[in-house]
């Protein structure tokens, strides 16, 4: 399949940014995907996409941009289902699927 | 590199590892391992990621069954963030490549994380502390019963710690401790106390910096300047190591003045004595050819234990002192602290302004007491040698009175059980109350002896608290206005006939001593530090020169005028002296 990276850019709106759960639902999402995700606000330090720690650590205040890059199969699904994240985080039912 | 700016309380240039105290006092024990030691700490590692790993899932486990999901959800988090590969991958390579302990590896690498987020603005910044809960987690586990002592230090330090208390300052080991950094304090802090009784550089007030240094990592502590150095650059750390060296110098040369007088060129002679808290300090004093100690501060008797001390906890206190200076005066001020001090009912009187509340002589004087349990104290050491009784604070002839009469009540007792003391024992008063001054002429008619103390002075003559950054910058002991009330209390003692010293910090800024002395001061009372920096200025002047000094500079008209000219005056006469 496809390995040609896809990108989107998505505006953080929760109003903290992109705090503990944000990382913890965006690990999740990537870690049932078949693709590999990387994020980044700048490019000199990019997430793993699996390390809620190094996403976290982007330390993204609300209103900043985050930049996302899939590879892989399910590439373009995964983007999908990780924009929301970004948005009111509270607003949202947290992680669905939870494993408990 | 980072520099942090605080208030410098104690002098000198430090350099060395950090030892960092949190509040829950964990310390970092040591940040290299052997390279032959890197399988065994990587197992380490591994054991502790594994034992934390599972106290947090049995936390997520207990959390999510008493409240719910949503909240055992952090604890899923934590527990994503530690097992992922990305932290363990850091850690191991810092471990193997750089041979950098674990415990070192882990706050370090924590820290950092913890740091991007702390310097996010708004509330993501609190997320900063499910980092550090990990780090503490991880420690707890890595230096298990390990977890070491501050008491029992094998290698010289810098501690850096957010306050440091009496208890555990009276726990660390001195012989290792080379500074002080607190994040806390102001310059009548426990820790400026104790660094200055210790002869070590400390800063105080740096506002939270913790969470940039790591234990063991190389600090540079400018005591002079009020600086922390946190991961220094070549260039600085040469700087500093020079200035050290040269420090270490100037204080071996100073060393050679020991055994000369403190006498000024033209052949007056100087009375300079030691100012100590602890009775260890009085090695110092006789090390610098100290004339006597000028002013025995006996808080910490008080603040140490964390009670109320018994009259032979004083005595023995007293007795080392008095013992040690020989024929020499000791003059042992009695207990000069504020009422939040004494919480020993838990009743703490809630004062909204402790400066001008219930402190000093005038808790001793409502604490009758405790007061009387120190005077038999200092009265039944005063047959072993040379001592002197001063009272702080006195801002009114009533309360001279009022405590010279305690004293002279206690003598009674004593008589009656036959304890034998010294009856005519001096009895002298702290000047530091602008009233006391003005009022000069009538208390120095009742006591034997004057000290000035120029802290208090200060701070009641310009109004300004010292330890508010806000208006520290009005706190200038060369402010017109001080010297005046200086002037004054030295032409009434002389008036009296009755000598007049002077203690507290102004005494010991070598800028100050020609002008001091230009005043008619002949009585300083210093840190035993600065006892041979004093003596050369005084040894390089004459009286003359030193009251051309004085007349010209109260004839300016700011604190700023006066301390450039000061300055020049000072590298005229001493070339490359400390300022």
């Amino acid at each position: 399949m496809s390995s040609r990276p896809l990108h989107r850019t998505v505006v953080v709106t929760d109003p903290i940014g992109i705090h503990t759960r944000v990382a913890v639902a965006v690990a999740e999402i990537v870690h049932r995907s078949r693709s590999r995700v990387k994020l980044w606000v700048d490019p000199a330090y990019r997430a793993e996409g699996t390390e809620v720690i190094q996403i976290l650590g982007l330390a993204a205040p609300s209103g900043s941009q985050v930049h996302l890059e899939a590879v892989g199969p399910d590439a373009e699904a995964v983007l999908d289902a990780l924009e929301p994240v970004f948005a009111d985080f509270e607003k949202q039912v947290p992680c669905k699927n939870s494993k408990g | 590199m980072q520099k942090l700016q605080g208030i410098a309380v104690s002098p000198g240039v430090a350099i060395g590892e950090a030892l960092v105290i949190d509040n829950e006092g964990f310390r970092i024990p040591r940040r290299f391992v052997d390279r032959d030691a890197v399988v065994d700490e990587l197992q380490r590692l591994e054991k502790a990621i594994a034992a934390a790993g599972a106290e947090i899932a049995r936390n997520r486990d207990a959390v999510t069954q008493e409240l719910g999901e949503q909240y055992g959800k952090i604890f899923e988090a934590h527990l994503q963030m530690l097992q992922g590969a990305s932290l363990r991958n850091e850690l191991e390579e810092m471990i193997s490549q750089r041979h950098y302990s674990p415990e070192y590896a882990v706050s370090r690498t924590l820290r950092r994380y913890a740091q991007v987020l702390q310097r996010v603005e708004g509330s993501l910044a609190e997320r900063a502390s499910d980092i550090f809960d990990i780090e503490k987690r991880l420690l707890k586990h890595l230096l298990g019963r390990r977890r070491e002592d501050i008491a029992h230090l094998t290698s010289p330090v810098l501690v850096l710690a957010h306050n440091l208390t009496p208890s555990e300052t009276a726990n660390l080991d001195r012989h290792f401790v080379r500074g002080f950094a607190t994040e806390i304090g102001g310059p009548g802090s426990h820790t400026a106390i104790v660094a200055e009784a210790l002869e070590i550089p400390a800063v105080v007030g740096l506002g939270a910096f913790l969470n940039e240094v790591s234990g063991g990592d190389l600090v540079i502590l400018d005591g002079d300047k009020g600086l922390v150095i946190l991961q220094p650059d070549e260039e600085t750390l040469a700087h500093y190591r020079h200035e050290a060296e040269e420090l270490r110098l100037q204080a071996a040369r100073l060393e050679q003045l020991r055994d000369l007088p403190a006498v000024t060129r033209d052949g007056t002679q100087i009375l300079l004595l030691g100012n100590i808290e602890f009775p260890y300090e009085v090695e110092h004093c006789v090390d610098r050819g100290a004339d006597g100690i000028g002013l025995y501060r006996t808080e910490f008797l008080y603040l140490e234990s964390g009670q109320e001390p018994t009259e032979e906890v004083h005595f023995d206190a007293y007795c080392q002192v008095v013992k040690a200076m020989g024929d020499k005066p000791v003059t042992i001020r009695t207990f000069d602290m504020g009422a939040d001090k004494l919480v020993r009912d838990g009743s703490a009187l809630d004062e909204k302004n402790p400066f001008l509340g219930l402190r000093s002589i005038r808790l001793a004087l409502r604490n009758v007491p405790m007061f009387r349990t120190q005077l038999r104290a200092v009265l039944r050491a005063s047959v072993l040698g040379k001592v002197q009784i001063m009272f702080p604070l006195i801002s009114t002839l009533l309360e001279l009175r009022q405590a010279k009469l305690f004293l002279k009540d206690v003598m009674e007792d004593l008589d009656e059980h036959g304890i034998p003391f010294h009856r005519e024992v001096p009895v002298g008063m702290m000047v530091e109350v602008p009233a006391a001054v003005m009022m000069l002429d009538q208390l120095a008619a009742e006591v034997d002896f004057l000290s000035i103390g120029t802290n208090d002075l200060i701070q009641y003559t310009l109004a300004v608290d010292r330890s508010n950054s806000q208006v520290v910058h009005l706190y200038n002991p060369t402010d017109p206005a001080v010297l005046k009330l200086i002037q004054l209390s030295i032409a009434s003692a002389e008036r009296c006939r009755v000598p007049i010293g002077m203690c507290g910090q102004m005494s010991a800024t070598p800028a100050n001593t020609p002008l001091l002395l230009g005043l008619g001061l002949r009585q300083f009372s210093v840190p035993p530090l600065v006892i041979p920096e004093i003596k050369n200025i005084i040894r390089h002047v004459t009286l003359d020169e030193c009251r051309g000094i004085s007349e010209r500079v109260l004839g300016m008209e700011s604190a700023r005028e006066i301390n450039s000219y000061l300055a020049d005056e000072l590298r005229k006469r001493i070339p490359n002296v400390t300022e």
